[in-house]
């Protein structure tokens, strides 16, 4: 079989996800998800398990320096062999550098020293344009100057919006001529992330919501009596 | 020196056949696993994306008959028309299995999402299908002139 038609079977599984912020809920579980992920080859599957460990927030290790993070990130981005799935990791991870150096600067830190801090071919000239808003890099990265203002004003919701969006259009220009390979199921999963990622943060709102609904019913209600 | 053009000759009168068999069969396999995946995922429509994934099989159909149209006693005179007709017919006919296979692979898997479009999305492996018409047809008139 072609690899241009290596998983056509298994994309052919896979429900169509829908635009990122139209979404209510996952196309479909993350348990069904790696039920139909088991077709991948093992090689293919290793690649997107390291994929995941590097850019899954709930599996990073908090208790890491920033120093022993960018270690590892860097030896578990040398353990994928495929070319594309690298590329894909490089490119979130240096995504990533380029957001911490603006938290960074809005908590008032100086310009960092050393490269320890962060990931990718961008830190020497986030490092000499600390004060400048995008860093000088808006022609390479043209969403740093609004995610600065979304920063600066304080502005959370429409900052993840913005980033995930932006991610959400990379997955896009790189899926061009990728329907049935490998690279196409790497686009899907990652934007599964995403969507999950949306769609979480909507249940929690929700559950914030509902406890702030009871809480205000409750107000003035003895319980010790209802309990009695 | 007339047993290796009676070689090719051969060669030609089974290739025909051959080649569009491999083409079908891996037009089949793509298409037919599409049709897997989109049945896990749906829960109707079997039946239509079963029917799709077999549409790769016409060439090994369209080989065969090339292959009888072809066949006649093979000498040096025969041989040489034998081979180039049948090796290239072949050829289209393989070519054109293996992208139609892809063609359907992507329809059944764009109808799935979309069974609105369903008529639509054949459009491309139809117009493969035309394609291997014309090779097959012409493979005929050609076999038609061939000495012997």
């Amino acid at each position: 079989m072609a690899d241009s038609h290596r998983y056509v079977m298994l994309l052919s599984s896979l429900p169509y996800h829908g635009p990122l912020f139209g979404a209510k809920q996952t196309p479909l579980s993350r348990i069904r998800l790696d039920q139909r992920l088991e077709l991948l080859e093992p090689e293919d599957a290793r690649c997107l398990e390291i994929l995941g460990q590097l850019l899954d927030w709930p599996k990073q290790d908090r208790e890491r320096s920033d120093a022993e993070a960018m270690r590892w990130a860097r030896g578990q981005v040398e353990a994928i062999t495929h070319p594309f799935a690298r590329a894909l990791a490089v490119w979130r991870l240096e995504y990533r550098s380029l957001i911490a150096a603006l938290r960074r600067r809005h908590r008032g830190e100086p310009a960092p020293l050393d490269a320890a801090w962060g990931f990718g071919r961008w830190l020497g000239q986030v490092r000499r344009n600390w004060s400048e808003p995008a860093f000088r890099l808006e022609g390479a990265f043209p969403w740093l100057g609004e995610a600065n203002r979304r920063i600066e004003t304080g502005d959370a919701l429409g900052l993840e919006r913005l980033l995930l969006g932006v991610v959400w259009s990379h997955l896009d220009r790189i899926s061009d001529g990728h329907a049935f390979d490998f690279e196409a199921v790497v686009i899907y999963v990652m934007r599964w992330e995403l969507i999950a990622r949306w769609t979480s943060y909507d249940a929690e709102a929700t559950e914030r919501r509902f406890e702030a609904l009871v809480e205000a019913g409750l107000a003035g209600t003895d319980l010790s009596r209802i309990a009695a | 020196m007339n047993e290796f053009v009676n070689a090719l000759g051969w060669a030609g009168l089974y290739g025909v056949m051959a080649l569009s068999a491999i083409g079908s069969i891996i037009g089949c396999a793509v298409a037919g696993q599409a049709a897997i995946g989109a049945m896990v995922d749906t829960d109707s429509g079997y039946g239509r994306y079963i029917g799709v994934s077999v549409m790769p099989s016409s060439q090994v159909i369209y080989g065969i008959v090339v292959m009888f149209t072809l066949q006649r006693p093979v000498t040096p005179e025969s041989a040489p028309a034998l081979f180039g007709i049948g090796l290239l017919a072949g050829l289209a006919l393989l070519f054109s299995a293996v992208r139609q296979g892809q063609a359907c692979a992507s329809a059944i898997h764009a109808s799935k999402t979309k069974p609105e479009i369903f008529g639509l999305s054949l459009a491309p492996a139809a117009i493969v299908e035309g394609f291997a018409v014309f090779a097959f047809v012409f493979a005929l008139v050609l076999a038609g002139t061939i000495p012997g």
